[in-house]
This record gives C-alpha cells, sequence and structure tokens, in this order.
C-alpha cells in the first residue's frame, strides 16, 4: 500500500494506526534516506504501542528499547557491516523475544532479516510530503487516507 | 560442597543448587527471554526450597557461552556478582559441555548442537565412556553441512542435543541415518547439567575468580561473517 501524508503529525498518525494490528515479533525494516520521516514514523509506532519514552533516533546507541505492550526496540543498523556486529547488539535475542522491532538502515542486516518483516519506504515529495509504501504486515484502518 | 548453578545462554533460564551427593533444588524456567527479571528470584526459590544458605554455597558455576549474546552475559553476571561480594570462586561451563552432561549413554557419540542462526550451530563432540565425559573436539561454530560431513566418519548412534537438534535432525537425516533426536526434556539447557560439569571441574582444581570469569563468545567462520559485507557491495 502507497500512502501520501503531509506532514510529521500525519506520518506519526499513519504509524500509530499500523501499530494497532502488529502482532508481538513484528519486524518493521525502514528503508529510506536522512530526514525521510523514520523516526516520526517510530514515534507515532511507540505512541499505539502505549510504549513509554521520548522516541529518538538511535544512531549512537543502536539500539532503544521502549517499554510499550509489546515492547518497541528501535534500531539503527548503519554501523552494522558483520554478523558478528549484529550478534553483539542482541538483535536476534530482541527478534526472539516477543517484541516488535522498528529497524533504520535494515538493508545493512538483509541477510538477517526474517521473511515476513514488513517493509517501509519512505520517499520525500515536498518540504513536509512523503510517500510511504509498506509493503506485507497486516491490514489496518488508516482514517486520513 | 555446596555449587549454585546458572544456565542462561538461551531460551531456558535454569538454577540448581546440588552438591557431590547429589541434586538438590532446580528450577527450569522456559519462555521468551526474560531472564533478568527472573533470574534472582529462581536463585532465592532454588536455595529456600535447598534449606540452604547464600553462605553455605562454595562455588557459583555458569555456563559461560556459547549462547545468545544477551543470555550469556545475564549468567555470567549475575555469578559475577554473586562470587564477588561472597569471596567464593566461581566455575564456569562451556554451554555446550553442559549439554553434554543431560544424559550418558552407554555408546554413541553426543552432537551438542545450539542455533547459531544462518544454517549455522555452535557445536561440539563427546562421548561418555565408563562414567566420565570425554571430549572429542574444542567448542566451535560450523555450518551444518560441514557438521554433517565430519559426523559421516562415526559408524554408531549419534545423538542430538541441544536448540540446534532439529535444524541438524532436519537437515542431515537422509545422509546420516544414525542420526537421533534426545527427547525434549533431555534437549535444551539445565542447571543441574553444568553443575554436575562444574563438580568435575572443581574436583580438577579448575575455578577462577569472580574478576576472572568472563563469558564466552564463538565467532563465526570468517566466510559467513563477510556475507553481509558482500552483500553490501
Amino acid at each position: 500500500m502507497v500512502y501520501e501524508t503531509h506532514s510529521p503529525v500525519e506520518t506519526e498518525a499513519l504509524a500509530t494506526s499500523l501499530a494497532a494490528a502488529l502482532s508481538p515479533g513484528a519486524v518493521i525494516a525502514f528503508s529510506g534516506g536522512l530526514g525521510a520521516g523514520k523516526t516520526a514514523f517510530t514515534r507515532g509506532l511507540a505512541k499505539g504501542l502505549n510504549a513509554a519514552g521520548e522516541v529518538s533516533s538511535p544512531t549512537f546507541a543502536l539500539v532503544h528499547e521502549y517499554r510499550g505492550e509489546p515492547p518497541l526496540i528501535h534500531f539503527d543498523m548503519y554501523r552494522i557491516s558483520s554478523l558478528d556486529d549484529l550478534y553483539t547488539t542482541g538483535y536476534f535475542d530482541y527478534l526472539d523475544g516477543g517484541n516488535i522491532l522498528a529497524i533504520e538502515w535494515s538493508e545493512k542486516i538483509a541477510d538477517a532479516l526474517p521473511e515476513d518483516a514488513i517493509r517501509i519506504f519512505i520517499e520525500t515529495t515536498g518540504e513536509t510530503s512523503r510517500r510511504i509504501t509498506i509493503e506485507g504486515g497486516p491490514d489496518f484502518e488508516y482514517p486520513l487516507h | 560442597m555446596n555449587i549454585l548453578s546458572i544456565d542462561t545462554s538461551a531460551q531456558v533460564a535454569s538454577v540448581c543448587i546440588l552438591d557431590e551427593t547429589g541434586i538438590l533444588s532446580e528450577f527450569n524456567v522456559n519462555v521468551k527471554l526474560t531472564h533478568s527479571q527472573t533470574l534472582m528470584p529462581m536463585c532465592e526459590a532454588a536455595l529456600d526450597c535447598a534449606k540452604i544458605s547464600l553462605e553455605q554455597i562454595g562455588a557459583f558455576a555458569v555456563s559461560a557461552g556459547p549462547g545468545s549474546f544477551t543470555g550469556v552475559r545475564i549468567g555470567v553476571s549475575a555469578v559475577k556478582g554473586l562470587a564477588a561480594s561472597s569471596g567464593k570462586p566461581c566455575i564456569p561451563v562451556s554451554t555446550l559441555e553442559g549439554l553434554a552432561y543431560n544424559l550418558q549413554p552407554e555408546s554413541g557419540i553426543l552432537c551438542a548442537a545450539m542455533d547459531a542462526r544462518c544454517a549455522q550451530v555452535y557445536n561440539a563432540l563427546f562421548r561418555w565412556e565408563d562414567g566420565s565425559l570425554r571430549r572429542l573436539c574444542e567448542d566451535r561454530a560450523v555450518s551444518i553441512e560441514a557438521l554433517g560431513k565430519e559426523l559421516e566418519q562415526f559408524g554408531e548412534n549419534i545423538f542430538l542435543v541441544g536448540d540446534g537438534a532439529d535444524l541438524c535432525f532436519n537437515k542431515l537425516k537422509e545422509a546420516l541415518p544414525s542420526l537421533e533426536r534426545v527427547p525434549p526434556h533431555l534437549r535444551f539447557q539445565r542447571a543441574a547439567s553444568v553443575g554436575l560439569a562444574a563438580l568435575e571441574r572443581a574436583k580438577a582444581g579448575k575455578t577462577c575468580t569472580a574478576a576472572e570469569l568472563m563469558p564466552v563468545y564463538l565467532r563465526l567462520p570468517q566466510a559467513e561473517r563477510e556475507l553481509l559485507k558482500k552483500q553490501q557491495k
């Protein structure tokens, strides 16, 4: 499905709608350049999962954990270049732990993504507008669409 | 000597109190990784049930890896803390060796295999001889395919133990008709097995201090490690 959003608030709302339909173990794999709206999207996911805490980019820490129901695990894989690297982030443990994973720069770990990962591509179409393509995952209601 | 042993190296969290006479108490929990929350209450309960106080524990044993990155760190940190605060020694046990203590077949090879992802397993081979465990190779990370080739040399029963047993069995059963999986209650990590291995190590004087205790991680074979990099180019 392709969605057009016109502001970060709308991007968040789209993600919140998706979050409501996700089951524990779901993996969301982002591709898209800097400033595209991945963090805004993840903020919406956190809201939808009632996850506590201010969502920020995990570029520095590699992974941020938000205690929601289920927990939301937010990865930035930009600096991951080998399976050993990936192992030491605890990625495989989070994957098995009944969490929802949101992964920025997922193309860096292409081989290690589950086959049923939900792929999200965010394109910049204007200053605040985005085209968001969601491949796979559950059907969900998005009232603004 | 009373030993408190811990295994949190994969999905099971397990705690056991034992001494030379046998296993006094053991708790096993097999749910999603919640070790950091369940481990300490389990230690307390295992001690309570065995009517042993923490001061009466002579050494702390742990499966120090290989295993889940987070799981191994939780077990090793817990034992490090318990041993450091009491001044008692630690006994690190290979997770694979611990698995080999789950059962003692009179003949045949014990093949301990843990899922290391990407069609690889953490593996070691053992054989029980007159009540003592003989190790046939060092712990290693190996592709299931390479392991299969290696197992062809053995003309006897091969018992698969560990959470990689199904993976190996399904991939290798055609080529290796002598391959068997041990039943589920003997297949996964148990602190009792870690404790039994630790008793042997203690007898041989193989203990260490809390400061010396370290997690053991096996690196994946080079070719596999580079796989992601190649794909990116």
